[in-house]
């Protein structure tokens, strides 16, 4: 029985002149990628491929989605949606925030102008044409900001036009979803995209983009938990693609499921690397090494990290990976509290200025951890350098997590220096600071919470019940966490709660379950539930 | 007093011309501009400075966004720059009243207060940043430079 009677096509071609409507489970015997109906007036030669190109689009497989767009056209020139799908394809992923690079931008508007003057069948492919060219309307002069919005309403009059267009539909939710702004807390544009995609998910359950997207609008702290229905789907609908291996873990580092985040980045890291998709596979392997250390298996952690530093040909400019190439190890280091090694971590510079500010604050907190306070200082006055920079190329959002690094370092260096009021301080505001806001969607986590550090530090200065609001107030947030139970443990403790101080333990001991068994913590945890 | 101010705003003059050149305000929504063309005008009224058409597209992009505090803040700075320091003043209340850690509306206010010879409010407003930013930051220092320059300026015409 070959792949298609498997997954049961639903596949029907209509003459060539008319529209065509399909409904199809896109397997071509290069692997599943869910199934996907778009009514198109293309040629039936093309429609396997325009499909398959719509379902990549739907997973955010750029490289293979413009590839396949681009050999629909070649077959017929007259296809002009497929013009629409690598204009799609070249905004890159719209809950980034970065958007089309400037060649892509150059590229989409040329691919435009070709789809306009390119006599489609149908008013509503030049319409799926125009509400793409929205966003590249006057790319060069506006913010990404604006031109998301400009999609957004561009889109949300498309589903308007078509009611009965599910694409349409689901692609206003996306296009809505990618409005979320990382100040608000109400979280309105991702709960408005859910209110489109769940009827949505009940019709079409095993469509790629409502299941992907259901999980990016409930990629948030409190509503995490509805989208573990999504998230276990998605994997399963569009195996092929490396970014529905990788998403599910969005909701499931959310929810503390470390095991099943472990396990689909490590399906997702392995298909990018032998698909050639770089930045997808330091993207996975990130979420992964961060799933395994909260596990305490430090060895496949390093392993994770290993694995992905050899691999080349990353795109500088995306985030994707070089957050991920600065965080690994930094992460690999401050988990374990590794503080010495955390001093020795070598920051790489990148266009973009963030990535880097974690290897800085790691050092920094490495330095003031191992008493050498004018190198954490070394550290802090790169922390403000960068701080500066980004104020000064008008990003807010990652000035925004630099500042909190920049509170937090200089919160332990007061500390070291006797100042413990302004270490109080200064570290409360950076939990305050960062808790308004919340974490971009390239970290599964910021390299520590400051909350749990506001925490590590109410213990420093002998406060334990007051450190047990944050550890707990911080699990509220980031559930789970390995860190977070040991101090929340230390700090019952401290407190005279006994009981409660072995409950977090055992989650620690179990959380550890399948671990290397190497930290000091795990040791610390036995000797203390072995008391009598 | 009206003497001493006369001075005072003259010495003010370069001291507050940092933050007249600042090429990016603190916002705390910097994404709101992008959705109201009302709000994108202003800022480009703004930069050109032509003061009475950012403060006519500011009211009309308030009008639609009144809990807006940065639109309070760059309504209160436009007039500002009008001379209206009264209207300014309540803006940047408001702006502060919308929310209190706007790093923007105190610095600003502070300035508008020592425009107006009144140190002591300005001063309450240099507190606040310092409790805001903690650390260094461009609004606070920009605070502080105006209010150093006030005093200075002062202790020149005081016998």
């Amino acid at each position: 029985m070959n792949s298609h009677a498997i997954h049961g096509i639903v596949f029907a071609i209509c003459a060539a002149a008319a529209p065509v409507a399909t409904a199809h489970e896109t397997d071509e015997g290069e692997g599943r990628l869910g199934k996907v109906a778009f009514q198109n007036s293309c040629n039936p030669r093309v429609q396997e491929q325009l499909l398959r190109g719509v379902a990549m689009l739907h997973s955010f497989w750029y490289s293979e989605g413009e590839k396949t767009f681009r050999a629909v056209l070649a077959q017929d020139p007259s296809c002009s949606i497929a013009t629409w799908g690598i204009a799609s394809l070249l905004m890159s992923n719209p809950l980034a925030g970065q958007g089309a690079s400037p060649k892509g931008a150059e590229m989409a508007q040329a691919l435009i102008t070709l789809g306009r003057q390119t006599p489609s069948r149908t008013q509503r492919e030049r319409d799926y044409l125009e509400a793409v060219a929205a966003y590249y309307e006057d790319w060069a002069n506006r913010p990404e900001r604006a031109r998301q919005q400009a999609r957004a309403k561009a889109y949300e009059a498309l589903a308007e036009r078509y009611r009965g267009d599910d694409e349409a539909q689901i692609f206003s939710a996306l296009y809505i979803a990618g409005t979320q702004a990382a100040g608000d807390q109400s979280y309105s544009a991702y709960l408005k995209a859910v209110a489109i995609l769940e009827p949505q998910f009940a019709k079409h359950p095993d469509h790629p983009g409502v299941a992907h997207y259901l999980i990016h609008s409930y990629d948030a702290p409190p509503i995490a938990d509805k989208g573990l229905t999504a998230a276990r789907r998605y994997a399963g609908i569009a195996p092929a693609a490396p970014h529905a291996l990788h998403m599910p873990s969005h909701i499931f580092t959310r929810v503390g499921a470390w095991e099943e985040s472990a396990a689909a980045n490590a399906r997702s890291a392995a298909v990018a690397v032998k698909g050639d998709e770089p930045d997808e596979a330091y993207h996975a392997s990130d979420y992964m090494a961060y799933a395994y250390l909260q596990m305490a298996r430090d060895e496949e952690a390093r392993r994770a990290i290993a694995a992905v530093q050899s691999v080349t040909g990353i795109t500088p400019s995306r985030s994707a990976a070089p957050y991920a190439i600065a965080l690994m190890p930094a992460r690999y280091a401050v988990e374990r509290g590794a503080w010495k090694e955390a001093m020795q971590l070598q920051p790489q510079s990148s266009v973009l200025y963030f990535p880097e500010a974690s290897t800085y604050f790691a050092r920094g907190l490495g330095a003031v951890h191992s008493g050498d306070l004018a190198e954490a200082q070394n550290n802090a006055d790169a922390l403000a350098a960068i701080h500066k920079r980004l104020l000064e190329a008008k990003n807010a959002y990652w000035a925004g997590e630099v500042e909190v690094q920049r509170f937090a370092l200089a919160a332990w260096l007061a500390l070291a220096g006797g100042k413990q009021d302004d270490a109080l301080k200064l570290m409360r505001a950076a939990a305050d600071n960062e808790d308004r806001s919340e974490k971009n969607i390239v970290t599964p986590g910021r390299l520590v919470p400051a909350r749990e550090l506001l925490g590590e530090m109410l213990l420093e200065v002998k406060q334990p019940a007051l450190a047990l609001v944050e550890f707990e107030a911080s699990q509220q947030r980031e559930p789970n966490r390995f860190r977070g139970f040991y101090g929340a443990a230390r700090a019952a403790d401290g407190a005279g709660d006994r009981a409660k101080a072995a409950a977090y333990y055992r989650q620690m001991l179990a959380l550890a379950s399948k671990g290397d068994g190497t930290r000091p913590e795990l040791v610390q945890a036995k000797a203390y539930l072995a008391r009598p | 007093m009206a003497v001493r101010c006369a001075l005072c705003g003259l010495a003010l003059a370069a001291a507050l011309a940092a933050g007249t050149a600042r090429a990016e305000p603190y916002e705390v929504n910097p994404d709101a501009a992008a959705r109201d063309p009302d709000y994108a005008a202003g800022k480009a009224a703004m930069e050109r400075k032509d003061w009475p058409q950012a403060v006519l597209r500011f009211e009309k992009a308030a009008t639609g966004d009144p809990q807006n505090p940065d639109l309070q803040n760059y309504l209160g700075y436009s007039l500002r720059n009008l001379k209206q320091f009264e209207a300014a003043l309540r803006h940047y209340q408001q702006a502060l009243l919308l929310d209190p850690r706007h790093r923007g509306a105190h610095e600003y206010i502070g300035e508008t207060y020592l425009l107006l010879g009144d140190l002591a409010r300005a001063e309450r407003h240099l507190t606040a940043l310092r409790e805001i930013c903690l650390l260094s930051c461009e609004e606070l220092e920009d605070l502080a430079r105006a209010v150093a320059a006030f005093r200075a300026q002062r202790s020149t015409v005081q016998p």
